[in-house]
C-alpha cells in the first residue's frame, strides 16, 4: 500500500510600498541598522496603527488575480505571543475574515498544466531582523542583536489548501506566485533578499486513509533548491517514521542547509495560543463593491494569460512558461515577431536564446528603441530563406544591437548573402572538380572526409557567399554521376 | 476676590490682554500653590520649572505685542503622566517606565502647545491608569486636597488633585471606566469625558483602547470647553479618530432628563441620591422635565467592563518586554528577561488585570467570556440609543459616594471596582459624559452629579452643563491641612 | 471555581513571572472575579456581527507617502542595552 504525501505551503510576500503597514516609516533597503523607525513601529508607549491604502490596494489585486471571493467586511486582528523581534509582541495580522479566500492558482509541472488551491489571502506586518550572536549555532548563541528596520513592512500571507502532492508541484507553486507578484508590480519577488519567504506544512498517510497524517512545518528554506530538497528529506522521514509505525510530532522543524536534513526546533510543540481577538485600534475594513471594482479594472496581464497567448501561437506549454518569466517587453517582442515572421519555434529561439544571449554578454539591461520587431524579423527571415547563413545573422544582430542599421542593406553591403542560385553555384563546383581531381580520386576510394575541404574549396572561391548546403549537395550530385 | 488660579480661563485671557496681568505672574501664582501643596497632596510627579519660566516670558511679550496665540496662551495646565510629551520622562506611574524619556509628543500636547498653552508638569495617576484611587501608584498615592486622610479617586488623580487644589489652572486626562469624571468627582472640580474618537488617542499610553478618552479637568465647564475644542478634531495619526459629523443636537431649552434608575439603587450612597434629586428640581424650576427612565443592562456594566478592559490592555501592555525601552532586569535568555522585567515592573493591580484579560481571550474561554461581553456591549448601546428618541440627557451620580479613606477598598478588589458602576456605561457606549461639583456631602466631602447625552453633541452637553452649573453655583474650595488659599 | 484557573500557564502565556504567593493569591482573585462573570456568561445574547467599537466608525485608510519620524539616535536612546546601532537582548532561542 503506497504513501501519499500532502504537502501545504504558507508564503509570505514583502509589498514593494513606499511606507510601512501602519505607520509612514519609509521602506528602506539599508545596511544601516534601526533607521527607519517611528513611535508606532518601534512599539513605543502611546502609538497607533493606521493601514497603508496602497498596500490593501495591493492585497486586493493578488487575490482578484488567484480568483478569491473578496471580503467586503473584514477586520484585522492581534496575533499576541512575545519575541524580542516582534516590537509590540503582538503582530497585527487578519484571523477569520481575511481580504482573499477560496482562491486558485494555475501552475506548469513538467510541461503540463496543473492548480493549486488556495485556503486565503491575508494582510500582515513583518517583524525586526534578529542576528544571534556567538558561536554560530542559534543554542549556543551569547546574545541576540536586533534590528527593527523591517518592522512593520506590508506581508501578504498566502495560504495554500493541503493538496499539493509533491515537491516538484510546490516549486512550481512558488515560482508561479513569484512571477505574479512580479507581474502585478506589487512586490519585486526576489527570494535571495527576502521578498517572498515560504514554509511547507508535510505530512504522510497510507492511500486511502480518511484522515490526513500529523502536520510538521518545515522552515527556513532560503531558494526553490532547498525547499524541494527540505520537502523530500522530510517526506522520506516521515515515511520511515509511519512504515514502522513511529509516533510522529505535531512540531516545527528547521532545514539546515548544510546537512541537508531538517531537524527539531526546541520550543516549539504542540500548537501556540495566540488568542486572536479583533484589533480595537482599527475599525472595521470594509471593501466596498466599487473599489474592488476599480481594483478590477487595473489588473494586468497576469502569466497564465500570457501563456495563453504564447500557446496560441504554436508554443509549447513549457516554452510558453518560460518566456513569461521574462520581462514582459520580451514577450510583446516575441509576439509582435511572431506575427510577421508567422514562425512561432524561431522567433522564440532568437528572443530567447540569440537576442538575450548577445544583451546579457553586454550587460544591457534594456532594448534599444531602434531595435524593433520589424528589424529583428527581418534577420530572422533572412535566415530562414537562406539568404544569410545563421552565423551571419548573429553577426547581423550584433550590429544592430550596437547601432542602427537594415539589417539586409547590412548583409548585401558586407557580402553575407548567400548565392543560392543553383547555375551559379555548378559552375563553381565544375571549377574545383576540375582543380582537384587528386581530391576527388581518394573521396572515391573512400575518403569521404575530404566532402568537407572540396565543399570549403567552393565556399572560398564565392568568397563565402554560396550556401554552404547547396554547394555540397551539388558537388555530391556531381561526384556521383 | 476669587485667586487668579481660581479665574475661568476666558477671564484670565481677559486680564492678559487688558495687561492687567501678565502670564508669567499667574504662572508664579500657580508655582507657589506648587510649592505649598506638592508636599502634601503629591500630584505632581515632575514639575517643568526652568521650561515654563521661559515659555511664561515668551507668552508675555506676545501679549505684549497683541500677537498672542489664542485664548490658552500663557495658561498652566497640569498633563496625566501616561501622555507623551517629547524629552521629558512619561512613567505611567510604574516602576517599569520610570526611566522612559519620549521622543515624541502626544497628538492634543501638539495642538495645546501650538496654542500657547503651558505645562505645568506630569502628573500622579493609578499605574497604567487602572484603578479608582491612584493608590495604585508606584511613586506613592496622591492625596485628597479637602482630606488628606482620603483619596483623590483615580485613576486621574493626580489631575484632578492639583487644579483642586489650584497648582494648575486646568488638567488633562484620560478616562477608560470614569478616570476623569470619578476623580474630579472627589476633588469637586469638573470633569469631561469627550465623545469616543472626538479627541486623538496618538500619544496616550493606552491602556483599553476602545474605551479610553483624553479630556479636561477643570475648574468651569467653560474651560472644558475651551480645553476640548482645542484638542478635538480628526487625527490620521489615529485610525479611531473621528471625522467630524452631523448628529442629531439635544434641546438647551424645556428638555427632557431622564433619572436612570438602576444608577439610583443599592449601592448608591444617599447623599449621592440627594444631590441628583435636588439638581433635577433646579431643572424642574427652569423649565426643563424631569422623568425616570430604566437601562437594565447598566447593571451588567461591571461585568461587561472587566472582560472588555483587561482583555484589550493585556495584549496592549505586551510591549512592556525590557527590549527596547523599560527598565529591564537581567536574564539568561531573552524570555526570562522579558517575564522578570514584567514581574518586576508591574505591580499587584496592573498584573491582575494583565492576567484576567489573558485569561479572558485563551483558547476555549473566549466565546463564554470577552465574545459574550463584546454582544453584551452592542446591545448596551442600542438600550441607549432607544433611550436618547425618548430624552435629551441622562443623569446619575457621578460615583456611589464621597470620597472614601486610604485602605478603605483596596482590601476589596469588587468593591473597588463598584466605584466605577455610574461612570463605566458611558465609556462602553462611547456616548460624552460630564461630572459637575454639586454640593457637599455630610462630612463636608465634594459630590457631583454627571450628565450624559448622545454622541456627537458634546458642545451641546458642555452647553446645557454649564447652564446646569450656575444653576448650582457650587463655590466651595478645599483647604488644604490649614492652609489658607 | 479556583481549580479551574490554570494560573501558571496564563502567567507564562503573559510573560510574567509569578512567585508561589502570587500565584495563589491572583488564582484566588481571578477567580471571584469569573464568578461575577457568570450571569454575563449565561445571557443569552443574539449572534449579530460584533463591531468592537463603540461607534461603529469607519477606517481612513492612509496614503502610502513616507516620511522621516526618529532618528536613529531617538530610537535607541531608551535602549536598556545596545551596539553598533542594534539593541541587544540575551539570546532568544528561536
Amino acid at each position: 500500500m503506497s504513501i501519499i504525501p500532502t504537502i501545504g505551503m504558507e508564503t509570505h510576500v514583502e509589498l514593494k510600498t513606499n511606507s510601512k503597514m501602519f505607520c509612514r516609516c519609509h521602506v528602506l533597503d539599508t545596511e544601516l541598522p534601526n533607521e527607519s523607525l517611528c513611535p508606532t513601529c518601534l512599539g513605543l508607549p502611546g502609538s497607533l496603527p493606521v493601514p497603508n491604502k496602497k498596500a490593501i490596494e495591493f492585497i486586493t489585486l493578488l487575490a482578484l488575480s488567484t480568483n478569491c471571493s473578496i471580503t467586503n467586511d473584514g477586520m484585522f486582528h492581534r496575533k499576541n505571543y512575545f519575541y524580542p523581534d516582534l516590537p509590540k509582541n503582538y503582530q497585527i495580522s487578519q484571523f477569520d475574515l481575511p481580504v482573499g479566500t477560496e482562491g486558485s492558482l494555475e501552475i506548469v509541472v513538467d510541461g503540463e498544466f496543473g492548480t493549486v488551491e488556495i485556503e486565503r489571502v491575508h494582510m500582515e506586518e513583518d517583524t525586526g531582523k534578529s542576528t544571534h550572536i556567538g558561536s554560530g549555532r542559534i543554542d549556543s548563541a551569547t546574545s541576540t542583536h536586533l534590528d527593527f528596520n523591517r518592522a512593520g513592512i506590508p506581508l501578504v500571507e498566502v495560504v495554500t489548501k493541503p493538496l499539493i502532492k509533491s515537491s516538484k508541484e510546490a516549486v512550481a507553486y512558488i515560482e508561479e506566485l513569484r512571477q505574479l507578484v512580479i507581474d502585478l508590480d506589487i512586490s519585486e519577488g526576489k527570494l535571495e533578499k527576502g521578498n517572498l519567504r515560504f514554509d511547507a506544512n508535510i505530512s504522510v498517510a497510507h492511500e486511502g486513509d480518511k484522515e490526513l497524517g500529523t502536520k510538521v512545518e518545515i522552515k527556513n528554506m532560503n531558494s526553490l533548491k532547498s525547499l524541494e530538497k527540505a520537502i523530500e528529506y522530510e517526506i522520506s522521514r516521515q515515511t520511515k517514521m509511519l512504515i514502522a509505525e513511529e509516533n510522529i510530532i505535531q512540531e516545527t522543524r528547521h532545514w539546515d542547509e548544510k546537512k541537508e536534513v531538517t531537524s527539531s526546533m526546541r520550543s516549539k510543540e504542540g500548537s501556540a495560543d495566540y488568542r486572536y481577538f479583533s484589533d480595537p485600534d482599527i475599525p472595521n475594513m470594509i471593501l466596498s463593491n466599487d473599489f474592488v471594482n476599480e481594483i478590477k479594472t487595473i489588473i494586468p496581464e497576469l502569466p497564465s494569460q500570457k501563456r495563453k497567448m504564447f500557446i496560441e501561437t504554436g508554443l509549447s506549454i513549457e516554452d510558453a512558461n518560460n518566456l513569461g518569466k521574462n520581462k514582459n517587453w520580451i514577450g510583446d517582442l516575441y509576439l509582435s515577431i511572431t506575427e510577421i515572421t508567422g514562425d512561432s519555434k524561431s522567433s522564440f529561439n532568437w528572443v530567447t536564446g540569440e537576442l538575450q544571449g548577445q544583451l546579457r554578454k553586454l550587460e544591457i539591461k534594456d532594448l534599444p528603441n531602434w531595435v524593433t520587431a520589424k528589424n529583428l524579423s527581418e534577420i530572422i527571415l533572412l535566415v530562414k530563406e537562406d539568404k544569410i547563413s545563421f552565423t551571419s545573422g548573429k553577426e547581423i544582430l550584433a550590429n544592430l544591437i550596437e547601432q542602427e542599421i537594415v539589417p539586409e542593406e547590412f548583409a548585401s553591403e558586407n557580402n553575407l548573402i548567400q548565392e543560392n542560385n543553383i547555375e551559379e553555384i555548378s559552375k563553381i563546383v565544375e571549377e574545383v572538380i576540375e582543380n582537384n581531381s587528386e581530391v576527388l580520386e581518394r573521396i572515391a576510394n573512400g575518403e569521404e572526409k575530404l566532402i568537407g575541404f572540396l565543399v570549403g574549396q567552393i565556399i572560398k572561391i564565392s568568397k563565402g557567399q554560396v550556401n554552404p548546403s547547396v554547394a555540397k549537395e551539388l558537388l555530391l550530385k556531381e561526384i556521383s554521376s | 476676590m476669587m485667586n487668579n488660579y481660581k479665574l475661568p480661563i476666558s477671564k484670565i485671557n481677559q486680564l492678559f490682554k487688558n495687561k492687567e496681568l501678565k502670564p508669567s505672574e499667574l504662572y508664579a501664582e500657580t508655582f507657589e500653590r506648587a510649592a505649598i501643596t506638592e508636599s502634601i497632596i503629591h500630584g505632581h510627579l515632575e514639575l517643568f520649572q526652568e521650561e515654563n519660566l521661559k515659555k511664561a516670558l515668551n507668552s508675555d511679550e506676545r501679549y505684549e505685542k497683541g500677537e498672542n496665540l489664542g485664548t490658552l496662551d500663557g495658561i498652566p495646565i497640569a498633563i496625566k503622566d501616561n501622555i507623551n510629551i517629547s524629552g521629558y520622562a512619561t512613567t505611567c506611574s510604574s516602576k517599569m517606565l520610570s526611566n522612559y524619556i519620549s521622543p515624541y509628543d502626544a497628538t492634543v500636547i501638539t495642538r495645546l502647545k501650538n496654542e500657547g498653552a503651558l505645562f505645568t508638569g506630569k502628573t500622579n495617576l493609578d499605574e497604567f491608569a487602572m484603578g479608582s484611587s491612584t493608590e495604585n501608584s508606584a511613586f506613592g498615592p496622591t492625596k485628597n486636597p479637602w482630606d488628606s486622610s482620603r483619596v483623590p479617586g483615580g485613576s486621574s488623580g493626580g489631575s484632578a488633585a492639583v487644579v483642586s487644589a489650584g497648582s494648575a489652572i486646568a488638567s488633562l486626562g484620560s478616562d477608560t471606566g470614569g478616570s476623569i469624571r470619578q476623580p474630579a468627582s472627589f476633588c469637586g472640580v469638573v470633569g469631561f469625558k469627550p465623545t469616543y474618537g472626538t479627541v486623538s488617542r496618538f500619544g496616550l499610553v493606552a491602556f483599553a483602547s476602545s474605551l479610553d478618552q483624553i479630556g479636561p479637568i477643570t475648574n468651569h465647564v467653560e474651560d472644558a470647553r475651551l480645553i476640548f475644542n482645542s484638542m478635538k478634531g480628526h487625527d490620521p495619526r489615529d485610525a479611531t479618530s473621528l471625522i467630524e459629523s452631523k448628529a442629531k443636537q439635544p434641546k438647551l431649552k424645556n428638555a427632557k432628563i431622564g433619572i436612570i434608575k438602576e444608577l439610583m439603587e443599592d449601592g448608591i450612597s444617599e447623599d449621592a441620591k440627594k444631590e441628583v434629586h435636588k439638581v433635577a428640581k433646579l431643572l424642574e424650576a427652569e423649565g426643563h422635565e424631569i422623568i425616570e427612565v430604566s437601562l437594565p443592562l447598566t447593571k451588567m456594566s461591571i461585568s461587561i467592563y472587566y472582560l472588555i478592559a483587561p482583555a484589550e490592555c493585556s495584549a496592549n501592555l505586551s510591549r512592556f518586554d525590557g527590549v527596547r525601552y523599560g527598565n529591564r532586569v537581567p536574564g539568561s535568555t531573552s524570555s526570562e528577561m522579558m517575564e522578570l522585567t514584567r514581574a518586576n515592573g508591574f505591580g499587584p493591580e496592573v498584573k491582575k488585570r494583565i492576567l484576567l484579560g489573558t485569561y479572558a481571550l485563551s483558547a476555549g474561554y473566549y466565546d463564554a467570556y470577552y465574545g459574550q461581553a463584546l454582544k453584551a456591549r452592542a446591545m448596551m448601546k442600542k438600550e441607549f440609543t432607544d433611550i436618547y428618541e425618548d430624552v435629551d440627557y441622562l443623569i446619575s451620580p457621578t460615583t456611589p459616594s464621597d470620597p472614601f479613606k486610604f485602605g478603605e477598598k483596596s482590601d476589596n478588589q469588587l468593591e473597588m471596582y463598584m466605584s466605577d458602576l455610574c461612570t463605566i456605561p458611558a465609556n462602553l457606549v462611547g456616548m460624552p459624559a460630564i461630572s459637575i461639583p454639586t454640593g457637599l456631602s455630610s462630612q463636608g466631602l465634594p459630590l457631583s452629579v454627571q450628565i450624559m447625552s448622545p454622541s456627537n453633541t458634546d458642545n451641546t452637553l458642555l452647553d446645557f452643563s454649564e447652564s446646569l452649573e450656575s444653576l448650582v453655583a457650587f463655590t466651595e474650595e478645599p483647604v488644604i491641612n490649614g492652609v489658607v488659599s | 471555581m479556583a481549580d479551574k484557573i490554570d494560573i501558571k500557564n496564563v502567567a507564562k502565556l503573559a510573560s510574567i513571572k509569578l512567585n508561589q504567593e502570587e500565584e495563589d493569591r491572583l488564582k484566588n482573585d481571578l477567580s471571584m472575579i469569573i464568578e461575577h462573570f457568570d450571569a454575563l456568561s449565561k445571557m443569552d445574547l443574539p449572534d449579530d456581527k460584533i463591531s468592537i467599537h463603540p461607534l461603529g466608525m469607519s477606517l481612513n485608510l492612509a496614503e502610502d507617502i513616507a516620511s522621516k519620524s526618529l532618528t536613529h539616535k531617538e530610537a535607541l536612546s531608551n535602549a536598556p542595552e545596545s551596539k553598533d546601532g542594534q539593541f541587544v537582548v540575551p539570546p532568544s532561542l528561536d
